[in-house]
């Protein structure tokens, strides 16, 4: 059982790796690196609610995280079937490159 | 400290150290090799946070179903083809935008710990009492006790919250599966104005130093 000190040490990981995720949508160029990055932010939300479910005693953090989950594999499935596309019709994966849906 | 506080900050390390990692490779294979580590890490977390379900799901669908899934991508894309070897993106307003991701991560995180939820004088949560207080006849929230949870299982009592009171999300959420599987079937579809080739065949030697032709010999090898 973990002590309650540990609460504020893992929002910390949680708030750290959100950063961390979210720095590296802003800076990779590769669209699978920065889906791999969404990935890591939803992560650190799952590991925020499991922290705030186990020190309230509350079951509803656990539930949100399945449904957390769930949205990452339907992203994942979705932004991969983007990327293979994109390589398909020819051109380099590079997200600065694909902003023709901007104008 | 115990023993497992004692594992936790190790698990809390490796699972910063593969985050960074993630975002800091060079190569796309190193970055969902982290990206498992992390999320392995993240399951014996959720472990030692009594969550014994949500760690089993965190191994079988990330690290199992999503990450094989990023594996089976990259290694079916051109690895020669990744746009990082030249550097990350070098935009001044960019600077702005990971100060500001930063600095509003930091007041979110003091904010929790020194807000409403958790006093760091007496290391007490106050938010189950302030709410118990507004709204005493509220049975349902702040019920589940680590002991109790044990008690009756942990997969149990997720599954009931999740068939009575978390029905409608949970209907959503199937629906969502649904949506998301037609979407990647129909953006995956064979588009009429698509080069036959793929474009690693069709790209000028000269961008790519390290595609050499293979030598003249190696076809003849295996008659003999």
């Amino acid at each position: 059982m973990l002590s309650i000190e540990l609460f504020p040490l893992l929002l910390g990981l949680s708030a750290a790796m959100f950063t961390v995720g979210a720095v590296g949508v802003l800076v990779r160029r590769n669209p699978l690196v920065v889906l791999m990055s969404i990935e890591l932010m939803l992560n650190a939300v799952n590991l925020a609610f499991v922290d705030y479910g186990r020190y309230l005693n509350s079951e509803d953090g656990q539930i949100f995280t399945l449904v957390v989950i769930v949205v990452a594999a339907a992203e994942a499935v979705v932004g991969l079937a983007l990327v293979s596309q994109v390589y398909r019709s020819g051109r380099e994966l590079d997200v600065d490159d694909l902003s023709e849906m901007r104008e | 400290m115990t023993a497992v506080d004692l594992l936790a900050y190790v698990v809390a390390g490796v699972a910063l150290v593969s985050a960074a990692g993630v975002v800091l490779s060079a190569k796309t294979i190193y970055s969902a090799l982290c990206l498992v580590g992390n999320m392995v890490s993240l399951a014996v977390l959720f472990l030692l946070l009594n969550a014994q379900f949500v760690a089993a799901v965190q191994i079988i669908i990330y690290a199992g179903a999503v990450m094989v899934l990023f594996v089976f991508i990259i290694a079916l894309l051109d690895p020669g083809h990744d746009p990082d070897y030249e550097g990350p993106r070098r935009d001044p307003r960019l600077w702005v935008g990971i100060v500001a991701v930063g600095y509003i991560t930091a007041q979110v995180f003091a904010l929790a710990v020194n807000g409403t939820t958790y006093s760091k004088a007496d290391h007490v949560l106050q938010g189950q009492r302030l709410a118990q207080a507004a709204n005493p006849g509220d049975q349902h929230s702040f019920a589940f006790d680590p002991g109790s949870v044990n008690a009756a299982g942990n997969v149990q009592v997720l599954g009931r919250e999740l068939f009575t009171t978390f029905l409608l999300p949970f209907e959503i959420t199937s629906l969502l599966l649904i949506v998301a599987a037609v979407g990647a079937v129909y953006l995956t579809r064979r588009l009429p104005h698509a080069p036959a080739e793929p474009p690693g065949a069709t790209a000028p030697v000269a961008a790519l130093p390290e595609e050499t032709a293979p030598e003249p010999g190696r076809e003849t090898v295996g008659v003999g």
